[in-house]
């Protein structure tokens, strides 16, 4: 059976990755952890862990006899590289590389064949290293491709239309520790390296070192008094070896801002450095494109020669290469592509992402080659395993590590296991299985720890053995956590629909203590002293989708006029702060913004708190919203509803006589009672309304559909087309839901993709606009509201609609319509 | 006028947890930044004082951003391991055991919410033996 290879590697010296081809497409994979595309050649053996990339590149300086790198350039030697687990071979070491990209694949699949990369510098006994330590890594076909190839495929693969018949070219790559340059030229029709150059201590770590050495530390000594600065920050013992690598980190972004601007700022006040003196140096430098080509032109004046000694040999002039193909991220440098095309006279191509143009060019020729499937039995995951499991660790606990131990019956030779935990937060490196093994697992306070459990052969290949993760859950998913059994709310003004809404704060099911911020604002202005003016912050329990007339209060806190120091202004914020403790009290606290005061109580789990004279206002609200169910039910001939919403309405009638005698300060639980009789009957009344709340939402969302459906298509861009089929593509998540609010929320996205159609097109704003000029006798400036008119008329003569827009959006504001609202609806909680 | 929002952030809770758990899930470049400066923003205003209260406008930066399921976690102090990948650290001084942060260049970036959350930005930090602290 024969297959397409589809995947390609690229081994670097400093950086590896890996990318595959897939229905004409090539996807470059990510670190599972850190997600990035890249993972640094770097191979640690510590605490019997094997680490791969980043965990172990963070030893290679310190522990040099527990840290292999750059071993890429031992490749095909006798050389071995010695640690402290005995010696390594540059062949076993690049294996290790390529079994963790093998993690990278998201998708699960098996990699049996591979495309992998070599330098063009690589002889035969090279390449045959590099095959060698692909098979090492249980890839059973390894097809080899030099790097500069892989490179000009990547640009002919995304050129399509190009002709590069007849033609050749140099690929220029220089990348984080390394450089090459290779001739490349088509003969008898294949892509052929003809002539390379190279050295192998060149990249963009160096131009950084260069940056900190040659910019920043002489700018430091002539800004306080150092007698060795350099010394001291690049010696481990040194008194300011901190400052060498934090001004290195800086110094990499500073290179990487200067591919964009003309200066860079190094800001390290945070970090204050002090002189001999005692002085405190001013830590913010500014380093500017210039200074920063003139300290690294030497080095790239070196490349250029080497490309100048390829042209030679091969006696060539400049004008006979159709360009310069740039690989590598250190050619996203300016200057790097400047000196090239100045001093060679050639222009450089830079239409490729230099950083993975490799990988990605391996995986197109992988895509177009063909292997022999030889083994037959080499299906996915290896699940002949006779091994047998047990493990045992606590789901639920309060520390903040935890021990996981198995035990394991069976072969437990050549094989591996490793533990990584969901979040990318910890990874045990691959660890030799042992008949029992045990391992801490750091735990994240208050959260779900999962970490993925699994053992592997001697190429990194799964074995399956009936156990792959391990869940265990910190601090309050302990048992003894409780759990929330409603959703906990604040009542808010839905000043649209004249009534009120529901603002979840804490969900049903979050475990016990909780705490939670929202910021809410005041709607309509609470004058200082008054009485009237009242702010009441409702906390209720229930669901927190329903209306808040259904759910049960568990703590209000009221702020009137006569405790505020100023007017609070409507629109002005209130910041919310919610506690539950365990035993479920609540302290509700409110910063008020306006005035700079803090407001706070508690209110005990065990009581409840009914203010009775709010209650005799939420049972005739109640009576009025049953009145204006039952017409809604009667106009569409729904006789079963009106039956029920009439017995309810009686039911509520009776409340309001009992709530009318109730005396402000009763102390008998009558109170509780009533409050009891109005939720129940308020839950009725909403189980027999839902169907209709249901419906009107399904309509409303429907014409909206249809609508926003076709204004897109005629005149949406990219963007909205894009969320309009965002939000029809899930529609089956929300339409079928018993939840109006749900279907709600997706109408509200279509209308604001609507929205912002409609302000595109000059018929809507020309239709708006006169419709404001219709109203303009009712605004709030006469004359600014005329100068408006004037200048909206002239751009429409103009067909300025951009201005026009702006006019519209001025002449609203001049609109008294805020107050109107306002003043139409008898606010309930103040707040919005 | 409403401003227009990429959808991810107007997902809601649930939506946040589904997208925790997709592996190609990414967050753009301009959420990192600005995240990355309002840690520094925190943290000057930490060492060099706050006398007008910007550190409860930057509290509430970093809530609106956590209500989309943005945080960051500042590991200053917090031990560091071979087994660690949320942290790319360098090691400062001689030795390379019982380290711990003393640096932190960048914090670390989440994506989620309390019960769970992915990291999407190591953070970049200095490590130094405890051994070499105390000698110093």
């Amino acid at each position: 059976m024969s297959n397409m290879i589809n995947f390609g590697i690229d081994l670097g010296t400093t950086n590896s990755l890996i990318a595959k081809f897939d229905k004409g497409h090539v996807e470059v994979f990510k670190n599972p952890s850190g997600s990035k595309e890249s993972l640094p050649s770097v191979v640690g053996f510590r605490n019997d862990r094997i680490l791969v990339g980043d965990q172990a590149r963070t030893y290679a300086l310190k522990d040099p006899k527990g840290v292999a790198s750059r071993f890429k350039r031992k490749m095909g030697t006798t050389e071995t590289i010695k640690l402290k687990v005995g010696s390594k071979t540059p062949v076993e070491l690049s294996a290790f590389v390529i079994k963790e990209l093998k993690n990278f694949i998201h998708t699960g699949e098996q990699i049996e064949a591979a495309v992998i990369t070599i330098p063009a510098s690589f002889d035969t006994v090279q390449s045959n290293a590099t095959k060698e330590s692909g098979l090492g890594a249980g890839i059973k076909y390894v097809h080899l491709l030099q790097e500069p190839i892989a490179a000009s495929l990547a640009y002919a693969n995304k050129e399509k239309g190009i002709n590069l018949r007849n033609s050749q070219w140099m690929v220029y790559d220089l990348g984080g520790g390394t450089f090459d340059v290779a001739l490349v030229k088509i003969i008898e029709g294949e892509l052929t390296v003809v002539d390379h150059e190279g050295d192998n201590y060149l990249g963009g770590a160096d131009f950084d070192e260069l940056i900190v050495e040659k910019l920043i530390v002489p700018e430091l000594c002539r800004r306080g008094k150092f007698t060795d600065l350099l010394a001291q920050m690049k010696s481990e013992k040194g008194k300011y070896n901190r400052h060498w690598y934090i001004l290195l980190h800086h110094a990499e972004e500073a290179k990487i801002e200067l591919t964009t601007r003309t200066s860079a700022e190094i800001d390290i006040a945070d970090y204050p450095l002090e002189d001999e003196d005692g002085n405190s140096i001013d830590m913010l430098l500014t380093i500017t494109r210039s200074e920063f080509e003139a300290i690294i032109k030497p080095a790239i004046d070196g490349t250029v020669e080497m490309m100048k000694r390829i042209l030679t040999r091969n006696s060539l002039r400049p004008e006979d290469l159709k360009y310069v193909l740039m690989v590598g991220g250190s050619t996203y440098i300016p200057f790097v592509r400047k000196r090239v095309e100045e001093v060679m006279g050639l222009s450089v191509n830079t239409s490729i992402d230099p950083t993975n143009a490799i990988a990605v060019g391996a995986a197109y020729f992988a895509g177009t080659k063909e292997y022999k499937d030889a083994s037959e039995n080499s299906a996915a995951p290896n699940n002949n395993s006779r091994l047998r499991i047990r493990t045992s660790y606590n789901r639920n606990t309060q520390e903040s590590e935890e021990v996981f131990t198995a035990k394991f019956e069976g072969d437990v030779s050549d094989l591996f296991y490793r533990i990584q935990s969901n979040d990318g937060s910890f990874d045990s490196g691959l660890k030799k299985l042992s008949p029992r093994i045990s391992e801490d697992l750091p735990l994240r306070e208050g959260a779900f720890n999962l970490f993925t459990f699994g053992v592997f052969d001697n190429h990194n290949n799964p074995v399956d053995v009936g156990f792959d993760s391990i869940q265990i859950a910190q601090g309050r998913y302990s048992v003894a956590g409780q759990m929330l059994p409603e959703d906990i709310s604040l009542v808010v003004d839905d000043v649209a629909n004249k009534d009120t809404r529901l603002r979840r704060i804490f969900a049903k099911n979050n475990v016990l203590p909780a705490k939670s911020k929202m910021t809410v604002e005041v709607a309509k202005t609470v004058v200082k002293n008054s009485d009237e003016d009242v702010i009441k912050i409702i906390v209720v329990e229930g669901p927190s989708e329903r209306h808040s007339s259904t759910n049960k209060p568990i703590g209000i806190l009221q702020i009137t006029g006569q405790q505020i120091n100023r007017d609070l202004i409507r629109g002005t914020e209130i910041d919310l702060t919610f506690d539950l403790t365990e035993s479920r009290d609540l302290t509700i606290s409110a910063y008020l913004n306006g005035t700079g005061q803090e407001f706070s109580q508690v209110y005990k789990g065990q009581k409840r708190y009914v203010d009775s004279r709010l209650l005799a206002t939420e049972v005739i609200e109640l009576e009025v919203k049953i009145q204006s169910e039952i017409n809604d039910a009667a106009n569409l001939g729904n006789f079963d509803s009106v039956q029920g919403l009439q017995n309810l309405l009686s039911n509520v009638q009776g409340l309001i006589m009992d709530s009318h005698v109730l005396a402000h300060d009763d102390v008998t639980d009558d109170r509780f009672k009533l409050e009891d009789k109005k939720r129940k009957i308020a839950q009725e009344v909403f189980e027999l309304t839902a169907s209709k709340r249901l419906d009107t939402a399904k309509n409303s969302y429907e014409e909206a559909k249809e609508e926003v459906g076709s204004l897109v298509s005629d005149n949406g861009n990219d963007r909205e087309k894009h969320i309009f089929r965002e939000i029809i593509a899930r529609e089956q998540t929300f339409i079928n839901s018993t939840n109006p609010e749900r279907i709600e929320i997706a109408t509200r996205e279509l209308g604001q993709i609507r929205w912002s159609i409609l302000v595109r097109m000059p018929d809507f704003l020309v239709g708006m606009f006169n419709h404001l000029v219709e109203k303009r006798t009712s605004m709030n400036d006469q004359v600014l509201a005329k100068q408006l008119i004037e200048a909206g008329r002239v751009h429409i003569g103009q067909q300025d609609w951009d201005d026009l827009k702006q006019v519209n959006s001025r002449l609203w504001d001049l609109m008294p319509s805020d107050i109107s609202e306002a003043d139409d609806m008898r606010l309930y909680t103040g707040i919005v | 006028m409403r401003l227009y929002y990429p959808s991810w952030l107007t997902s809601k809770k649930k939506e946040i947890v589904d997208m925790v758990h997709l592996p190609t899930f990414e967050v753009p470049k301009w959420a990192f930044t600005l995240l990355n400066n309002l840690y520094e923003v925190e943290r000057k205003l930490a060492t060099s004082g706050d006398p007008g209260n910007a550190t409860r406008n930057v509290l509430k930066m970093k809530d609106a951003l956590a209500e989309q399921g943005l945080f960051y976690e500042d590991p200053m102090g917090e031990v560091f391991k071979e087994t660690r990948t949320d942290l790319e650290a360098t090691i400062t001084g001689t030795g390379t055991e019982n380290l711990v942060v003393v640096e932190v260049i960048k914090p670390v970036i989440r994506f989620g919410e309390a019960a769970f959350s992915r990291v999407v930005q190591r953070g970049i930090v200095l490590v130094e033996s405890k051994v070499d602290l105390k000698n110093n």
